[in-house]
């Protein structure tokens, strides 16, 4: 009996971090895993409506990334409104440590975590050109 | 010189700038608590109160990035780009055809410039910066007061509310408003500290008595962030180690006064008799 409440505990407890793979996402997985080995790439983190995928050199900064990440798209759609500058294709977010690029490619929001000295452009191309 | 005169002098750059960069469409700064400091004439007060609150769920959790240095979002349609600028948040909006490394120069070297000039001038919107040599208000309260009275009373008893206080502030004409420094807490102790006086840099010490004359400093007001106050007797730091770091030296007694600990920032001023 106990052992098996502590199984359901652990399904329980890794459920979030369980990644559903859809096929568009795959391809734009691939080309991420090759952006994370770009000098001082730190990580990324893709999502959509109905997925997620999150590589972290450090795992235990996912949430705080996740949350700036939600909270650029989400203050970048509406800077967007508030001057009418239509689709927003990427945001810049630099801190005195990192940054942070984020793009939306179709319904996919992808977000690299990179050293602030990394080069964001050579990613920006990369994923600019998918 | 008053936050007025400094919000006017930076609508004039941002205009200026305008006019050299056609393709800004909107400039405006504003701190990090959202308060507006200047914006260009072509861009309404409600527009960046939207703007400020479209960036603050961003700008507070920003910080998982280290502290927030520069924000730049390109869309179809335009750019819009955010400056930290000591304490303040410096935005531009831009056409999509615009240079953005000509705007950024221009921008980048010219506001700073211009507040670099402004706080020579006259330091007043910067009282917030704890590295700077603050002047405050002598009393504070009372012109809070004289506010709240001015708007609570302001068609009915005006003069019978705001004489006494003026009175009040002009009681003491000739002398100087006490200098507010800023300083990080030190512990000290043992058998010979006397349990009511604080030590702080000489330096400090001397910089007040100049001020002050002939009047010699021998206490201080000292008041926490959580609103905590004391006056106390003061006196130069001996520990040579400690001298010129922004310190004051509290015993124990005081510390518990204040309910502080270690580490954390106090304002203290001179306890002009």
């Amino acid at each position: 009996m106990n052992k098996r409440k502590k199984s359901e505990q652990i399904v329980a407890e890794t459920e979030p971090i369980v990644m559903e793979e859809t096929t568009p996402m795959n391809n734009l997985k691939s080309d991420l895993e090759e952006i994370k080995d770009y000098e001082g790439v730190i990580g990324y983190i893709l999502r959509n409506s109905t997925s997620a995928a999150i590589d972290l050199k450090d795992p235990t900064k996912i949430i705080e990334y996740a949350i700036v990440s939600s909270s650029a798209f989400d203050a970048g759609k509406e800077l967007s409104d508030l001057f009418d500058l239509d689709t927003v294709k990427s945001i810049i977010v630099e801190g005195k440590e990192l940054k942070m690029l984020c793009v939306t490619l179709d319904e996919n929001k992808v977000s690299v975590f990179m050293d602030k000295n990394a080069s964001h452009e050579k990613t920006l191309r990369k994923l600019q050109a998918l | 010189m008053d936050d007025e005169v400094y919000s006017f002098a930076l609508k004039n750059a941002l205009n200026e700038i305008q006019k050299i960069c056609p393709d800004i469409r909107n400039s405006f700064m504003f701190k990090e608590d959202g308060e507006i400091i200047a914006a260009d004439e072509n861009t309404p007060e409600r527009t960046i109160v939207n703007v400020v609150n479209a960036l603050d769920g961003l700008l507070e959790k920003v910080n998982a990035l280290g502290s927030i240095e520069f924000v730049a979002l390109e869309s179809s349609k335009g750019k819009v780009n955010l400056s930290c600028i000591n304490d303040y948040y410096f935005v531009t909006v831009t056409s999509k055809k615009a240079d953005l490394n000509y705007v950024n120069t221009v921008t980048r070297v010219l506001i700073p410039t211009i507040i670099k000039l402004l706080e020579k001038i006259g330091p007043a919107p910067f009282k917030n910066n704890p590295s700077r040599f603050e002047i405050e208000p002598e009393h504070p309260r009372i012109e809070e007061a004289e506010a709240t009275a001015k708007r609570d009373f302001e068609e009915t008893v005006p003069e019978t509310v705001e004489k006494p206080l003026e009175h009040e502030v002009k009681s003491e004409p000739l002398l100087p408003e006490p200098p507010v420094n800023q300083l990080i807490v030190e512990n000290i102790g043992g058998l010979l500290v006397p349990s009511d006086t604080v030590r702080i840099d000489n330096e400090t010490l001397l910089q007040w008595n100049e001020l002050y004359g002939d009047r010699n400093i021998e206490e201080v007001d000292i008041e926490t962030f959580g609103g905590k106050s004391t006056r106390c007797k003061v006196k130069p730091i001996k520990d040579s180690k400690y001298e010129g770091r922004g310190v004051i030296q509290m015993p124990d007694k005081i510390r518990t006064t204040l309910e502080i600990k270690k580490g954390e920032l106090v304002r203290v001023k001179p306890a002009v008799q």
